[in-house]
C-alpha cells in the first residue's frame, strides 16, 4: 500500500514505467507455482535473480526487469526511489531491442488461473481506518495511515439470482463476513475462521439492505461488530446496484498487518460493482488465494 | 463490562444512517492514490511479455505476496 503513495507515485519513477517499460503486477504466489506459460516465463525470469523459485525460499517477491524474451536485466526489493531509478535506467542502458515472438498462452493451470462465477457477480471492496492511529511522525507514517485496501468480492450466479429477487443466501453472507469485513488497510489480513463469525444478519428491506455482523476470534486477539446499510437494486433479473457500507469497531492486527491503532478503532468498508473498467477489478479475491473452492462454497 | 458499554456507546455515535451512508461510501473510494494509477499496469503477465514484445520495451514486474493492485 505503501508503494503506492511513495515509490510508485514519484515522477521520475511514474515517467520511466509510462514511456519505457511495459509495467505488470501480479502475486508471485501463483506465478512461482504454476506449471503454464505464464508460470514457465515468470519462474525463467525470477530463476535469474537472487531468489530462485524452488530453492526453499518462501518468496520470489520483488521488483524484476526483464527484456521481452526473458532475460534478466535486474532486481530490488528495496523500496527506496532511488534504487528503483538506478534499477531502471541499468535496464535502459542494457536493453537491446530486438524481434520477439509473443509466447502462446496455451492451457493454463486450473490450479492458480480462474476466473469469477459465469452469470455472478465481482463488487469492488475498499476498506478504511476511520480513527485512532496516532498522529503521524512522518510523511511515510501519514500515507501508510491512510492506506486504502482493496479487494475484489465474488458472488454466484444462484446469489444473484437471489439478490435480484430481494433476498440473500446464507452462503453469500458468510462470505462477506469472513473474507471481505477484513482490515487489509496495511497488507495481507488474516481472514475469519466460520466459527469466529459469532452472528451475522443480513437482510434486503425491499432495495435496502441492513445487518450487523459479530466477528471475533477465540482469543479475543481480534474482533470487529460490523453494522451494514446499503442499497441492491436489480432490472430484468440482473443486479445493477450494490452500494454498501459496513461500518464498526475493530480491534486487533494479523501477522502481515502489524501496526493497527490501539484498543477498538472505527473501519469501513465500501462494496459497489465492478464495471471491468478498474485494473484491478480482474483480480482474484484475495480470500481464494490458492483455495477457490473454500472461497466460493 | 466497562469494555462491552464503551464499545456499546462508540458504535451507538458512529451508526449508519441513510443521510450519511452516501458520504462515507463515496469517501472510501481510493481518490488519494491518484498518481500510480497513471501507470498503465497489466494484471497478465503474458499480455504484458505480448505487449512488450510488439513495442520492443524491457518488462518491468511489480512481484509481491498478495496482489499488489489489491491489498498489498
Amino acid at each position: 500500500m505503501l508503494d503506492r503513495a511513495s515509490t510508485f507515485s514519484d515522477p521520475g519513477v511514474v515517467s520511466l514505467l509510462q514511456n519505457h517499460f511495459i509495467p505488470v503486477a501480479i502475486d508471485q504466489a501463483y506465478q512461482r507455482r504454476q506449471q503454464d506459460a505464464e508460470g514457465q516465463f515468470y519462474q525463467k525470469i525470477a530463476n535469474q535473480g537472487p531468489r530462485k523459485v524452488g530453492d526453499g525460499g518462501p518468496t520470489t517477491q520483488g521488483l524484476y526487469t526483464a527484456t521481452p524474451d526473458g532475460s534478466f536485466l535486474g532486481y530490488n526489493n528495496n523500496r527506496k526511489i532511488n534504487d528503483l531509478l538506478e534499477q531502471l535506467r541499468n535496464a535502459q542502458k542494457q536493453y537491446r531491442p530486438g524481434e520477439v515472438a509473443a509466447i502462446e498462452s496455451g492451457e493454463p493451470d486450473s490450479r492458480y488461473v480462474y476466473g469469477p462465477p459465469e452469470g455472478g457477480l465481482v463488487v469492488r471492496v475498499h476498506s478504511k481506518i476511520l480513527d485512532g492511529y496516532e498522529k503521524p511522525k512522518s510523511e511515510r507514517q501519514r500515507m501508510f495511515q491512510e492506506g486504502v485496501g482493496r479487494d475484489n468480492f465474488w458472488i454466484r450466479a444462484d446469489e444473484h439470482q437471489a439478490l435480484a429477487q430481494g433476498k440473500i443466501l446464507e452462503s453469500l453472507a458468510a462470505r462477506m463476513a469472513r473474507f471481505h469485513l477484513v482490515d487489509n488497510t496495511r497488507g495481507e489480513p488474516p481472514m475469519w475462521k466460520p466459527h469466529e463469525v459469532r452472528s451475522h444478519d443480513l437482510f434486503l428491506d425491499g432495495n435496502t439492505l441492513r445487518g450487523t455482523v459479530h466477528l471475533r476470534t477465540d482469543s479475543g486477539d481480534r474482533e470487529f461488530r460490523a453494522e451494514l446499510l446499503g442499497f441492491v437494486e436489480a432490472e430484468s433479473g440482473k443486479v445493477k446496484r450494490f452500494d454498501v457500507v459496513a461500518k464498526g469497531l475493530f480491534r486487533g492486527e494479523g501477522k502481515y498487518t502489524r501496526g493497527a491503532p490501539q484498543g477498538n478503532f472505527p473501519i469501513a468498508m465500501a462494496f459497489s460493482l465492478a464495471d471491468g473498467s478498474d485494473m484491478a477489478d480482474p483480480i482474484p479475491p484475495q480470500g481464494s488465494r490458492g483455495w477457490l473452492d473454500g472461497y466460493i462454497e | 463490562m466497562i469494555t462491552t458499554i464503551s464499545t456499546v456507546l462508540l458504535m451507538a455515535a458512529n451508526s449508519l444512517t441513510i443521510a450519511n451512508f452516501e458520504t462515507l461510501h463515496r469517501e472510501l473510494q481510493p481518490s488519494g492514490e491518484k498518481v500510480w494509477r497513471t501507470i498503465p499496469w497489466e494484471a497478465d503477465l503474458l499480455k504484458a511479455q505480448a505487449k512488450a514484445a510488439k513495442e520492443k520495451k524491457p518488462i518491468f514486474i511489480w512481484a509481491m505476496d498478495g496482489h499488489p493492485l489489491g491489498c498489498t
